[in-house]
């Protein structure tokens, strides 16, 4: 067995203490584990000393774990951030989200190999994390150097979207717009686009797995999703299987859009320049039938955008 | 004279233009004769009366009441036959201004006409003289206007009540969502160390089986007297303790009667939620039962478990208090409501939930106190009020109170509210006691 101090450590929040002796039996033997129903508890063990990864429960009567994996994101951004929740909340979601940056979204009951695996990937990137940047001062990771030429690709029928990303980032950046799957694969294709801002649905036709796809071939690329839908299941699909960035609720602000756009953009550079942090972008494969057609279908463009970036980095 | 002022936002379409008649006034000079000869012209047949106008105003009407009573008297012609009309008229006619409502003007000329009717009312606009209006005319302007609005009355009422089940509907719906909600956080929770418990158990069962295996080759090797291979047997017996190994580093071995005790603790949590939902919304609807109130609560708090655990400090102080006939799930539905409420009021982590019932000779009472932040003085006549809330879009559709007061009434019950802002707020239902168990003797003394 490993020495206590090459394990990963592993901190688990729950509210119900069965739930956490469960999972402590299932995680003890390779984590060094932090057990605790009490979050300013955890907090202060994440400040104290490098956590790999933590899995939390949603619904506490303290703190959310939304708001959780906030703070937690803020203390230790290289900590690996896992909700396991009872019940998928729209709110809880879309905070987790553009909040709390997190890595995966677990249902209760979860699967007990599935979310072994799923923690230990989250551990051996948290590990790489560590090691490629010193702690982080403010919470904050260093910023990077130029400006490169990423383009913005807005895909929505609705032109009024188009515009007005077009005002908001003004000269910067170019700005695209794909008013279909078809004319958004071709522009994928020719130019170099860094962050999609992405409807969910264009003509009749749904873009949640293009959207993953893109994902599982070019993490460095960042979406943020802005949608009227409030169908909980494709959000946690689109945070698990997409790793989207953020999820703007329809209709738009402006102000809100803006800020976002910029740090979409930021991470994207951030992305690009560091192999290490692209990991921590990594997705679950899709399963659903559906979207495995369309997948099939953006293979081909696919081959050649990888070609391009490769050519780019 | 009578007058009556128009109404300022009376528009001239309004009706009483489209009754105007156009009468050559007579003057109050003009012979009672040459008067009596006018009213017989045909053009006027149908109209009761001649008015008599003074420059431009009307300064009263002559009826053919007036001349018949004149023309039927002895020598009645002979001396009435020449004066003025002026000495003959009423010099009080009815006087409407034209650009008033026919509502207001129907009312003003019905609580005015003699009976029988024997005047018409004169049409002015700022005092002068315009024309004539028939009482006829104008009854039967209002009647088809009663009968057009008691028509539309009738499609508002209907269209009313159409949305109002929908809006039931709607808040059955949402509380329904809620509870959902709810309920699915409360399965889903003792189901998740449920699962990863019989999966970590299964994989030590498996290791178990190796073990046992390896020992009973063990114990085979041994017995058999005749194939004594001490190498064999040092083989196995590594075997054996190694598969044993394992088995203690898997870790669960040691935990496994707590794992086991937490399985069944959660599987019997998740029955106790089924049996609790299955009372609290019983399938057989707005169905009367006797049912304890104490036990209504029980269900609903368990329902709403979730919510309220950690959140707020529950205390109970039920009595021992007999039956009531009310349906059990709309009753739910009203205890729900309020306590969603309560919770939602409270908004600091010191959060007190009193729960008391109580009777007397014939009610049932059941009060819930929060310590939330209170209800404002000019809120606390509208809570009941569909729609009233104040929580924001999307959050709150202001129905719990109006459609839990209502559905109390319809138990012949009340509800009534008491609140300090900042300190707290008490609902207080009651409900009628079953009428076979009723304080004999007391009831007539109330
Ligand atoms: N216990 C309470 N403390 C403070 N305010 C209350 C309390 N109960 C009700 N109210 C007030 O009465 C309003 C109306 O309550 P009601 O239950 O009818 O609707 P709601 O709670 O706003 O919406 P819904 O029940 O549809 O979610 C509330 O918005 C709130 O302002
Ligand atoms: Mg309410």
């Amino acid at each position: 067995m490993n020495a206590p101090e090459a394990r990963p450590s592993l901190l688990l929040i729950d509210d119900e203490e069965r739930i956490l002796r469960s999972l402590a039996v299932l995680f003890r033997s390779q984590y060094r584990l932090h057990i605790t129903t009490d979050p300013q508890a955890a907090l202060t063990t994440i400040a104290r000393e490098p956590v790999h990864v933590v899995v939390s429960d949603q619904r506490m009567p303290l703190m959310s774990g939304a708001d959780l994996l906030r703070e937690v994101r803020r203390v230790s951004p290289n900590t690996m951030r896992i909700l396991l929740t009872g019940y998928s909340e729209l709110d809880a979601i879309v905070a987790s989200v553009n909040e709390g940056e997190i890595f995966r979204y677990v249902n209760k009951p979860w699967m007990a190999a599935e979310l072994r695996s799923t923690v230990e990937q989250a551990s051996r990137i948290a590990i790489q994390m560590f090691a490629a940047s010193p702690p982080a001062v403010d919470g904050r990771t260093p910023e990077l150097a130029s400006p490169d030429n990423a383009a913005i690709l807005v895909i929505d029928d609705d032109p009024a979207v188009f515009s007005a990303v077009k005002d908001i980032v003004g000269y910067t950046q170019r700005v695209h717009h794909a008013q279909s799957l078809e004319q958004a694969f071709m522009l994928l294709e020719r130019e170099p686009i860094g962050v999609i801002i992405s409807e969910l649905m264009v003509g009749r036709e749904s873009l949640t797995a293009a959207l993953k796809m893109l994902k599982s071939q070019h993490p460095e690329v960042v979406t943020i999703v802005m949608t009227p839908f409030r169908d909980t299941a494709v959000l946690v699909g689109l945070i698990n299987q997409g790793q989207v960035y953020r999820i703007l609720p329809k209709p738009l602000r402006a102000g809100p859009l803006g800020m976002n756009i910029a740090s979409a953009l930021r991470q994207h550079r951030l992305l690009s320049t560091s192999p290490v942090l692209r990991q921590r972008h990594v997705v679950e494969q899709i399963s659903a039938p559906e979207e495995l057609s369309v997948a099939n279908r953006m293979m081909s463009f696919l081959g050649r955008l990888r070609g391009r970036a490769t050519v780019r980095s | 004279m009578l007058l009556i002022q128009p109404a300022p936002a009376a528009n001239a379409a309004s009706g009483l233009a489209a009754l105007l008649r156009e009468v050559a006034p007579i003057n109050p000079e003009t012979s009672v004769e040459d008067a009596a000869e006018k009213m017989l012209e045909p053009k006027h047949a149908g109209l009761l009366c001649l008015p008599v106008v003074l420059g431009n105003r009307a300064v009263g009407v002559v009826s053919r009441q007036h001349f018949n009573s004149i023309f039927l008297q002895r020598f009645g012609r002979d001396l009435w036959g020449r004066r003025p009309v002026a000495d003959l008229m009423n010099r009080q006619p009815l006087l409407v201004d034209i650009d008033q409502s026919l509502e207001a003007a129907a009312q003003f000329v019905s609580t005015r006409m003699g009976s029988p009717i024997s005047e018409d009312f004169v049409l002015m606009r700022d005092g002068k003289y315009l024309g004539m209006g028939l009482v006829l005319d104008i009854l039967a302007a209002m009647q088809s206007r009663v009968s057009q609005g008691a028509r539309k009355l009738e499609d508002a009422y209907r269209q009313l009540k159409v949305s109002q089940s929908a809006l039931v509907q709607n808040e059955k719906m949402a509380s329904l969502g809620q509870m959902v909600a709810g309920v699915a956080h409360e399965i889903n929770t003792p189901l998740g160390y449920v699962r990863n418990n019989v999966e970590m158990l299964q994989d030590m069962f498996g290791q178990m089986r190796d073990v046992l295996a390896q020992y009973s080759i063990l114990g085979s090797m041994l017995a058999d007297e005749n194939s004594f291979d001490e190498a064999d047997l040092t083989r196995q017996l590594q075997q054996a303790s190694a598969a044993g190994r394992d088995l203690q580093q898997g870790g669960v071995l040691e935990d496994a009667p707590t794992l086991f005790e937490d399985t069944l603790f959660g599987v019997d949590s998740i029955k106790e939620l089924a049996i609790n939902l299955r009372d609290f919304s019983r399938l057989d609807g707005a169905r009367l039962a006797d049912v304890n109130v104490n036990d209504c609560l029980d269900q609903t708090l368990t329902i709403t478990n979730n919510v309220l655990k950690g959140r707020v400090e529950i205390i109970k102080r039920y009595g021992d208090v007999p039956l009531v006939n009310a349906s059990p799930s709309q009753f739910n539905q009203v205890l729900l409501n309020i306590l969603t409420n309560a919770v939602q009021a409270i908004d600091h982590d010191k959060g007190k939930l009193l729960l008391k019932t109580e009777f007397d000779e014939q009610w049932v009472h059941v009060s819930i106190v929060d310590n939330g932040k209170g209800i404002a003085a000019e809120n606390l006549k509208k809570i009941f009020d569909p729609f009233f809330t104040t929580k924001p879009v999307g959050q709150g559709t202001g129905l719990g109170l109006s459609i839990s007061y209502q559905i109390v009434r319809a138990h012949g019950g009340n509800i009534q509210v008491g609140s300090v802002p900042g300190r707290g707020t008490r609902f207080l239902i009651s409900l009628p006691r079953t009428s076979s168990n009723r304080a004999t003797g007391l009831e007539a003394a109330a």
